[in-house]
């Protein structure tokens, strides 16, 4: 006679137990690290506190005055004119630098980690440094124009002018990052397809436009959102560069949040801040997924 | 129609010789195989009728059009790929049409074209379909659609059916011929499975080490290869090699073997023998397995005696693996009864139907 196998009872409390405590050191990081600020920054919507005296209930008041603040409004427009130039910016040059650095090029090893090297240095590094190329007397940039003929451009004290050129340069620090997303999703077009349109009869041009970019898909949806979301926690390039200005141009909405904090110590107002601006990346990035999606499907 | 012509066609890569001096004629609506082992060449050869890959040096011609250096897209041909190529991210009409619609076709024409192939291959319940909803014979048929379509003066086929199991392989190789047949395109083949170049053919090339073996029709290769590597590549199951020497007595010629000794018709050898150290060749289904007392000698056949060491049975055929002194033969023989292991069998080879290669690998004598 055959004997039934019995549930090894003891063997799955074991496994069970080894699982609790091989999770538990990241679950107490994330509790503490992760789900009670968000709770925490929930809870603050709803009080007054200045760090010092003890938290008080504030009922609607954040929220009556985030939608009336004149400044708030300010800095979501100037985050949204940022991404306005930095998306497509950082797109194209990605996927431009991705598509030269995939060719058989000379010290193409070099290249590669040149262009990721911005990524991994500072932000605040990079903004003194992109100071100094802006300075409008003294800049680098200015002095090349200069040389070429052309007038001083004041590239972070013109109102105009500030927020689209700290959009550049935020696109220079990040475009390593994005380069290698795109040159992962280049190797994934097997080379036979390649060779398939050539012999449909593709040019170039056309060879881009009917296989490289839409099979390239995914990468530009996973490109699109991480800089959106990037690019919606702005801070440390206006905070070091410009301080918000001029005209408070270059005023993001994170760096508004951090002033409320703790330059006018209102965590309150600022957790109201930062909850909104939390909803905002949610709808914009939905909103995106939605249209890349059905460009998709078309 | 249009012939393909290569003129002294050689191709390096670097220091690495592929191809050597390839000449052939391929004439119009031919279907022609190449086949070979692997970095035989053949590939290589039809990227290079393709414009995939450069030519070292030499011509290639479609009619009398000098194709040496054209582009891809300015040499009319089509190709089928060994893992279909087929664009991932379009639908299987948008496959079948991106060709034509590349070429700025009027619409009209493409719908009639596409409705035609999707009609020959009967794939016209999948055009809306991408090309991951599809089983592997049917990516097949969508990529030799594209090709269709494209109404090529010439189809190049790479090892097209290497991916599909094999009673799929069987059928979509019927279907290829039928359908070369009716369009009657110029068409290059390129495979290393020597069932599938000796079905599908009008004439093959047999390459090794890029350079051209044989060139025949499938029955004249199987019948007389020219050299052993030939000998042993075209035919399943393989040919039985045995080596050793030739032995003149009076005016009779004995192949000489330790446990072997086979007399061939005389009248079959050149006067001159170039060396007396021979491989002896005769293809498994030529050998015969004998009743009664084997002998040794005679005119008609040579009678062997064998111990039989493994038996394929396959249904109607047996192979029978079986030691000779040293020597280890097969035999392919009908009937659903094949000798057991360990038995020891009387074997008959026809003197006739041997093949002989000289020390240097070319064929001696020719069997009929």
């Amino acid at each position: 006679m055959m004997q039934r196998p019995r549930p090894e009872r003891s063997s799955m409390r074991a496994e069970q137990r080894s699982a609790w405590s091989l999770t538990a050191p990241y679950a107490a990081f994330l509790l503490a690290f992760a789900a009670y600020p968000v709770f925490f920054a929930l809870a603050l919507v709803f009080m007054h506190w200045d760090l010092v005296t003890p938290p008080s209930f504030a009922g609607g008041d954040n929220v009556r005055l985030l939608v009336t603040d004149a400044r708030f409004g300010r800095a979501v427009l100037n985050t949204f004119v940022f991404l306005a130039i930095h998306l497509p910016l950082q797109i194209v040059t990605a996927l431009g630098l991705a598509l030269a650095l995939n060719r058989r090029l000379a010290f193409r090893a070099f290249w590669r980690a040149t262009f990721f090297l911005p990524v991994v240095i500072s932000g605040a590094v990079v903004a003194i440094l992109w100071n100094a190329l802006y300075a409008t007397d003294v800049g680098l940039i200015n002095n090349l124009l200069a040389k070429l003929g052309g007038s001083p451009i004041p590239w972070l004290t013109d109102p105009s002018i500030a927020m689209p050129a700290i959009a550049v340069m935020v696109t220079w620090k990040n475009v390593g990052f994005y380069v290698i997303i795109y040159l992962a999703g280049l190797q994934y077009i097997p080379q036979s397809c390649r060779e398939a349109i050539e012999l449909d009869g593709a040019t170039a041009w056309q060879r881009f436009r009917h296989l490289t970019l839409p099979m390239l898909l995914p990468q530009t949806i996973l490109v699109v959102t991480l800089s959106t979301i990037n690019g919606f926690q702005l801070f440390i390039e206006p905070y070091v560069m410009t301080g918000g200005g001029p005209l408070r141009r270059t005023y993001s909405v994170v760096l508004y949040m951090y002033t409320n904090a703790f330059s006018y110590q209102k965590m309150g107002y600022a957790a109201t801040i930062g909850v909104a601006l939390a909803l905002i990346i949610g709808a914009v990035v939905a909103a995106q997924r939605r249209v890349i999606g059905t460009a998709e499907a078309a | 129609m249009p012939s393909i012509s290569f003129e002294k066609v050689n191709k390096k890569f670097g220091d690495v010789s592929v191809v050597e001096d390839f000449s052939l004629h391929v004439e119009d609506g031919e279907l022609l195989v190449l086949v070979g082992g692997s970095g035989s060449g053949k590939s290589t050869i039809l990227r290079m009728v393709a414009g995939l890959e450069s030519v070292t040096s030499g011509t290639i011609r479609i009619d009398d059009r000098d194709i040496t250096h054209l582009a891809p897209r300015d040499r009319d041909v089509a190709m089928v790929f060994q893992d279909y190529a087929l664009y991932p991210h379009l639908t299987v009409r948008d496959n079948l049409s991106l060709g034509l619609r590349l070429r700025r076709m009027p619409t009209a024409e493409i719908n009639r074209r596409v409705a035609w192939a999707a009609d020959m291959l009967r794939i016209e319940s999948l055009l809306e379909r991408k090309p991951k909803q599809l089983s592997g014979g049917q990516r097949q048929r969508v990529a030799m659609g594209r090709a269709m379509v494209r109404e090529p003066l010439v189809f190049l086929f790479d090892e097209p059916l290497s991916n599909l199991d094999a009673s799929l392989r069987a059928r979509m190789r019927i279907e290829i011929g039928g359908l070369q047949r009716r369009l009657n395109t110029t068409t290059v083949y390129v495979t290393h499975d020597q069932v599938e170049a000796m079905t599908l053919g009008d004439r093959i090339v047999v390459l090794a080490n890029g350079r051209i073996q044989q060139i025949g029709h499938p029955i004249e290769l199987y019948r007389n290869p020219i050299n052993r590597f030939v000998a042993g590549f075209i035919g399943t199951p393989p040919m039985n090699f045995v080596e050793g020497n030739l032995h003149r007595e009076n005016d009779r010629v004995f192949f000489v073997s330790e446990g072997l000794r086979v007399q061939l018709p005389a009248e079959r050898l050149p006067g001159s023998v170039p060396s007396k150290a021979m491989t002896l060749g005769i293809r498994p289904e030529d050998v015969t397995l004998a009743d009664g007392k084997p002998t040794s000698g005679g005119a008609g056949a040579a009678r062997l005696s064998g111990r039989v060491l493994l038996v394929e049975r396959l249904g109607g055929t047996s192979h029978i693996h079986f030691d000779v002194g040293p020597h280890r033969l097969m035999a392919a023989v009908s009937g659903e009864d094949p000798p057991a292991v360990g038995d020891t069998v009387g074997i008959e080879v026809p003197s006739e139907r041997v093949h002989l290669f000289a020390a240097d690998g070319n064929a001696l004598a020719r069997a009929e």
